[in-house]
């Protein structure tokens, strides 16, 4: 048997423990052993962010994230947004813009814009376009995920007011 | 042991925001084995031995039936996993199982291969001229093509060139896989496809198995743009090692393996000569094609050839043209379908050479397209039928604001036709039950939201509510036939299966309730209609592009905007169709600018990470405008294809816009960054260009 290692990873609110192998992947960890299937793995090479998580309150492409490395720490998938059965606003705003088409990218870019606005509550085109320029989409030519950010970003701003 | 899709949120914008979304990926079944495939190192080599795992000595499978290349059966036979020769880098040769991904791929050291490396052919250019890369070949010509008629012509405008493109990886974010399950008599695929049915021929032709026993169910699909028609080696390996086992088995690619391993598009090389009088008027047009099919021509290497040739007059009219076409083995990957998939090809060829008429005669680049357009229907001398060009190109030219923007800015156009992938028809089927209405396609979504317009099609025959239309994932359990979804057929076929299904329940209904027929009647019963749809007029189709370049201060040459104008016929879904655009114009600009596959001298692909192969993020896209023509088709809901159309115009437009910017002429694609830097700002013309 491999070596294992022990971690408690707060996912998504709740605290997770589980004995791992130091090789296991931080993205692997939360699709295999947690069934939280919502983050992508689109590449091996850090490039494509379809697995991009917050990892504690920063975007971060979990593929490149050992599981082990999260230990002690609090990770959030997009499973993790909105709640009660309700779609967070950035969730909203890839709706309604049709920020999407066969939907692989769309949970890494999801919590990229979610980054974003954390930051930046009122962006302008220019940072939306770098802070998902981690981000690949081979769908839409990104106009309207960057619609979906402006979106999101109003709603947001509306729902603090 | 079933996947099933129960209570699954039916917005599927709604589910993968959520990230619901059910991949293959994300399949999870008692039992499961993982399939890691063990890959030659070698772009061509005689492998001496390979033990471990299955091999090829075990399953002696080839692949039989390849989607859109049904029916281009070739002589060389490309094995599921070889035990004789390897021909291409990544070319599987074993496969091993693991309880997951890395128990799998731990297990693959078990495996043993000596090869003995062959001198691999790598250039299509000298292919013709290097020994055969398969034994028992001649030599590596594979097609070969003549069409129209060899002619002399005196012309006082004659302009020759060689155009190419580079192959380009298709890249679909979701890279492939499958989950075999089998248990004991049948078996279940559950599939990332463009066409369950092509699967299931596939399969059941590569394993021995009867139809009726392959059951093909397709998972929310990341994307394909060609890649994913088809079936591919691990395919069927993994469906050997489920029935072998007994235990449900899932293969899911890494992007390297997806790089390596997955039909290219493009590479193609064409050699373009046109006659032309000194008002710009064609008189004559010769072309030659060679297009580098890789090791086996399986992915469309039998046809694409005279398919490229048999398109490049266009939307043009020219008294006269000859072209030959050839296809020849590499030792690489294979080509396969990409997004345009030969349409684009010749437009390309095609609009460079518009272009270059432009800057030989002094016409303008718009003028010298009008000229060569015509007002009726026409079949080039190459065989191909067009519909009238002339209005339309007009249209599309004041719609661009062309006149004025030429004066301000650095642009350039292009005209092309669209030739939907409509051979074959396609399925539809409506059931209903409970008050609630169910619809297949044949061949369905890897992203398009096909949903969107089967549910507004079936709701307006029906005169029913959109929310109680139950849009369904494809499985070949559930309707009797189907194509796929490729070639900017599904809204012209599918919805026009859609309307025929529509309107043969709505027919039964009405026998059976008489009178007393009603819409709401009509969802009390339980109805069921399929049909298969089958178009009989030319479903050709033309569009332009204009893109704008500029330099940003940095002193790189940029596409700034691109503007679309597509005759598109009555428009299903006007977002749906501005996003479907959009998305082609990203592919197309990636494609001029950086996207390609680079081999070494022995063969190996140097561009084997997603970043390599130069997709384009956020900050390289320019700005999209979409128009369209309306002008319905004669199908039941007018519509005609547009999928395709951005890939095959904006490469022209765009590399046209860049060429008059910065003055320097272009022929090979991708025209790669380094070589659009402004050594002088201010422009150094370098070509006469217009």
């Amino acid at each position: 048997m491999p070596q294992t290692s022990h971690i408690a990873v707060e996912v998504n609110g709740v605290k997770r423990e589980a004995d791992v192998e130091p090789r296991l992947l931080l993205v692997h960890f939360l699709r295999e052993n947690l069934g939280l299937t919502g983050s992508h793995i689109g590449c091996d090479t850090t490039s494509c962010g379809a697995c991009t998580v917050l990892l504690d309150d920063k975007a971060m492409k979990s593929c490149t994230v050992l599981a082990v490395q999260a230990d002690g720490r609090k990770v959030m998938t997009v499973e993790g947004l909105g709640g009660h059965g309700k779609l967070d606003p950035v969730q909203e705003g890839f709706v309604a813009e049709h920020g999407l088409q066969c939907g692989f990218c769309t949970p890494g870019m999801v919590i990229s814009a979610y980054a974003l606005l954390q930051e930046n509550p009122d962006p302008t085109e220019d940072d939306i376009r770098t802070a998902i320029s981690g981000n690949i989409c081979r769908c839409t030519g990104y106009e309207k995920i960057i619609e979906s950010v402006k979106h999101a970003a109003k709603a947001r701003r509306r729902r603090r007011t | 042991m079933e996947v099933t899709f129960e209570g699954e949120e039916q917005d599927p914008d709604v589910r993968f925001v959520r990230g619901t979304g059910k991949y293959v990926d994300d399949i999870k079944l008692e039992g499961m084995l993982h399939l890691h495939v063990v890959r030659s190192p070698y772009a061509r080599a005689r492998v001496l031995s390979v033990s471990g795992g299955i091999t090829g000595n075990e399953l002696k499978a080839t692949m039989e039936s390849v989607g859109e290349d049904a029916g281009g059966k070739s002589a060389v036979s490309f094995p599921a996993l070889s035990a004789s020769y390897v021909n291409y880098v990544g070319q599987p040769v074993a496969a091993v199982l693991g309880l997951d991904r890395y128990d799998a791929a731990d297990k693959a050291e078990e495996v043993d291969v000596q090869y003995e490396p062959l001198r691999p052919v790598i250039d299509p250019e000298k292919a013709l001229a290097s020994e055969p890369i398969h034994p028992g070949m001649e030599n590596n010509l594979v097609a070969a093509a003549e069409l129209g008629k060899e002619f002399e012509v005196k012309a006082p405008i004659e302009i020759e060139e060689t155009l190419r493109m580079t192959r380009i990886s298709p890249n679909p974010m979701e890279t492939k896989g499958m989950v075999a399950v089998y248990d004991g008599s049948n078996l279940t695929v559950y599939a990332s496809t463009q066409s369950p049915f092509s699967w299931r021929e596939g399969l059941a032709s590569s394993l021995g198995l009867k139809e009726e026993s392959v059951r093909v169910v397709q998972m929310d699909t990341g994307g394909g743009f060609g890649s994913k028609g088809g079936i591919y080696p691990e395919y069927v390996v993994a469906a050997y090692a489920a029935m072998k086992t007994k235990r449900p088995v899932k293969w899911s690619e890494t992007r390297y393996e997806n790089i390596l391993s997955t039909n290219m598009g493009r590479g193609v090389r064409g050699k373009m000569k046109v006659y032309a009088d000194r008002e710009g008027k064609l008189k004559g047009l010769k072309a030659d094609i060679l297009v580098d099919v890789g090791a086996y021509p399986l992915g469309g290497g039998g046809w694409t050839a005279r398919w490229i040739a048999s398109q490049l007059v266009g939307p043009y009219s020219v008294p006269r043209a000859y072209a030959t076409a050839k296809a020849v083995l590499t030792n690489k990957v294979n080509m396969g379908p990409y997004r345009g998939a030969g349409r684009p090809e010749a437009a390309f060829f095609m609009e460079r050479m518009m272009d270059r008429l432009a800057d030989e005669t002094g016409v303008d680049a718009a003028e010298v397209r009008l000229r060569n357009a015509t007002s009726r229907r026409t079949t080039s001398p190459l065989g191909m039928e067009a519909p009238p060009s002339k209005q339309l190109f007009m249209k599309a030219l004041r719609a661009f604001k062309y006149s004025s923007r030429k004066k301000k800015e650095n642009v350039g156009l292009s005209f092309f036709m669209l030739i939907p992938a409509a051979y074959g028809g396609e399925s539809a089927k409506l059931a209903v039950k409970g008050g609630r209405v169910k619809v297949w396609m044949g061949g369905s979504s890897h992203g398009q939201r096909h949903d969107v317009f089967a549910k507004s099609l079936v709701s307006e025959e029906l005169g029913i509510p959109q929310d109680v239309i139950d849009f369904q994932h494809t499985d070949t359990r559930s309707i009797s036939g189907g194509v796929g979804s490729w070639g900017s057929r599904t809204a012209i076929l599918g919805g026009g299966a859609i309307v025929e299904a529509s309107r043969s329940l709505k027919a039964a209904a009405k026998k059976k309730l008489g009178k007393k027929y009603s819409p709401a009647r009509l969802l009390e019963g339980e109805y069921e209609a399929e049909a298969f749809f089958k178009p009989k007029d030319l479903l050709n189709t033309l569009g332009a592009n204009m893109a704008s370049a500029r330099l940003t201060k940095e002193g790189n040459a940029v596409v700034d905007e691109v503007v679309s104008f597509y005759d598109a016929g009555k428009v299903l879904n006007p977002f749906m169709l501005e996003s479907q655009i959009t998305g082609g114009v990203a592919q197309g600009i990636g494609e001029i600018m950086y996207e390609q596959a680079i081999y070494s001298e022995d063969g190996q692909l140097l561009t084997a990470s997603i970043a390599d192969t130069g997709v384009i993020h956020a900050t390289e896209m320019p700005k999209s405008v979409v128009m369209t023509a309306a002008s319905r088709s004669t199908l039941p809901h007018g519509a005609k294809g547009v999928g395709e159309s951005p890939t095959i115009g904006v490469p022209p437009a765009a590399t046209r816009a860049l060429e008059v910017l910065l003055g320097r002429r272009f022929t090979t694609l991708p025209i790669e960054p380094e070589k659009l830097w402004a050594t002088d700002v201010a422009g150094v013309k370098e070509v006469r260009v217009r």
